[in-house]
């Protein structure tokens, strides 16, 4: 088997073991009901229903995605060490990066598949509505948030590499909150006197992923669609941050000791 | 099954039920004995720095201009339901909407585009502060320059507050829009010169009315569509008695003297003067008009009328 091989077979089953968990359906069940709710609270906005549904139930899909993400995403790698499958998984030949690979993979499969059941739902609310051609256009908004979401599993799964669940689903859940307003934070700090403070900001803003790309829902409520150079842009750089995550995992990973 | 886990059982339910029977109870009972907030707490501006959060929202910044929208829809409504009197949305100086600017400006701020917002405070917002009325519209606009309506917004704001000039002006800049219908040149033509004419006012609610996307701005729109007309049939009705007064040297006695008259005369937009089943004149809402024989005039039934009396 070689190694694309061996990561595809670790995504599936990875995949299949992630669909069984509950707390996944929970989540998603959660997302359309808000969905749901968004209709009847639609008649407090004087006319505004579309826009109220797209905007609760996009920020919704945002949100537990990052749930999801990050708790899924922290327990992937953790869960095999405590159960001590890891010892019957690397008997075999199995490097420690196409596992992590295999298993980031795994996740972004789940992952695409909750979001297009919640998008799914997310235009059924609005073609109930009469969104008009709402029911549409929300899914570039909703492939952004998949991206941001796959860029937020690889955060976790970075952390889970080398600290606890509970640390990792912290620290991860932090970079998502400073991963959106890091544009703005350096924009605050540009206007402080202290360089040191602006090189820190700035620092910051580069090595953490700027999730603000990713922030299309106001825009979704309008009907906007993301631009091709925007989405491209964003895709690019979901990649190129993936990959020096993924790498940085492995790296840590291979170097483990499971004694 | 042992008894032992039977005897648990039950007792395990019986704790249930006896707890949540208590719970139903003392939460009536706290909502019963809970402080009255201070006179005058509903006008607290406690929430309305939300445009600080415009960058630090996650990317949930238009979910929560909803919420400040959602926000001044119930201000106003509370205050609506709570004060005894008539209130009409485009006349709301009596319920003293402190905190509507705030809420709206924080709705716009988070979302610029949130078109709607800025049509709400332009048919609202003249009649409590015109100050903010018009900062209100000049900021939709910087924000967005291409929308023509929100220049009919603030046009709109201008005409009502009779500074014809402005209004004139800001239907001008709104005219160049791509987009942006003839109704838009007509005004910015006609309104220096004919700013308070009804022609002018009958074009600008009929515009209202066929763009608001909000009932409550229909009706208002709808409403002084309907004052306009009724001023049309005061205007005619009045002449008619008149004439009337000068052939007969006394005042009509009641409408019905001067039916066969008002046949003769043709009301503006091919609109026809009506009576109820008693042969009294009504107006456009279907309320009587009075007859004010001491000084042979027509007059609305402020009592009962729905027509803007202001």
């Amino acid at each position: 088997m070689n190694s694309i091989q061996i990561i595809f077979t670790i995504a599936r089953n990875t995949f299949r073991e992630a669909v069984r968990d509950r707390v996944l359906y929970n989540l998603v069940l959660f997302v359309l009901l808000i969905t749901a709710s968004a209709i009847f609270l639609g008649e407090l906005t004087a006319g505004q229903e579309s826009r109220t549904i797209v905007n609760l139930g996009l920020s919704a899909m945002l949100l537990f995605g990052a749930f999801i993400s990050i708790f899924v995403g922290v327990s992937l790698v953790s869960k095999e060490i405590e159960r001590r499958t890891v010892y019957a998984i690397f008997s075999k030949p199995i490097g420690r990066g196409e596992f992590i690979v295999g298993k980031y993979l795994g996740l972004c499969l789940t992952l695409l598949v909750n979001i297009l059941i919640m998008g799914v739902g997310v235009s059924l609310a609005l073609a109930y509505v009469g969104g008009g051609s709402l029911v549409f256009s929300i899914w570039g908004a909703i492939f952004l948030i998949f991206l941001e979401l796959t860029i937020l599993t690889a955060v976790a799964i970075l952390f889970s590499s080398f600290s606890s669940p509970t640390l990792s689903a912290l620290l991860a859940f932090f970079v998502f909150i400073i991963g959106h307003f890091s544009a703005s934070l350096k924009e605050f700090a540009a206007n402080l006197g202290s360089s040191f403070t602006r090189l820190f900001f700035d620092v910051l803003y580069y090595i953490l992923p700027n999730l603000s790309f990713y922030s299309f829902i106001t825009n979704a409520a309008h009907g906007d669609i993301p631009p091709a150079k925007m989405v491209g842009g964003a895709m690019l750089y979901a990649l190129c941050y993936i990959c020096v995550l993924l790498v940085i995992t492995s790296l840590i990973f291979s170097r483990r000791n499971f004694k | 099954m042992k008894k032992g886990s039977t005897g648990q059982m039950f007792f395990a339910l019986a704790v249930i039920v006896c707890s949540f029977a208590a719970v139903f109870g003392l939460s009536r009972f706290l909502e019963a004995n809970r402080p009255a907030l201070p006179v005058g707490f509903e006008d607290e501006d406690l929430a309305l720095q939300g445009a600080r959060l415009k960058g630090y929202a996650l990317g949930f910044e238009g979910l929560i201009a909803d919420w400040y929208w959602m926000k001044s829809l119930q201000y106003i409504g509370d205050k609506i339901v709570n004060t005894e009197k008539a209130i009409r949305i485009d006349d709301m100086r009596e319920l003293n909407p402190r905190l509507l600017y705030p809420y709206l400006d924080n709705a716009t701020a988070l979302d610029p585009r949130f078109i709607s917002v800025y049509e709400y405070g332009a048919t609202v917002l003249p009649a409590i502060d015109n100050e903010q009325a018009v900062k209100l519209g000049e900021k939709g606009i910087k924000d967005n320059p291409n929308e023509w309506r929100l220049y009919h917004y603030l046009g709109f704001t201008y005409w009502r507050l009779k500074d014809y000039e402005k209004a004139a002006d800001v239907y001008g800049r709104g005219s160049q829009i791509d987009g942006a219908p003839d109704f838009m040149r007509l005004m910015a033509a006609k309104m220096k010169s004919e700013g308070g004419s009804r022609e002018i006012a009958r074009a600008i609610y009929r515009q209202m009315f066929d763009e608001a996307g909000d009932a409550k701005l229909k009706e208002s729109a709808a409403l002084r569509l309907l004052e306009l007309d009724s001023l049309d049939e005061r205007d005619a009705i009045q002449t008619v008695l008149q004439e009337f007064q000068s052939r007969n040297n006394r005042c009509a006695n009641n409408w019905r003297e001067i039916l066969p008259l008002l046949q003769t005369v043709k009301l503006p937009n091919a609109k026809n003067f009506r009576v109820n089943k008693s042969n009294e004149l009504i107006d456009p809402t279907d309320t009587p008009y009075i007859l004010d024989r001491a000084v042979c005039t027509v007059k609305l039934d402020t009592a009962k009328t729905k027509i803007p009396l202001k």
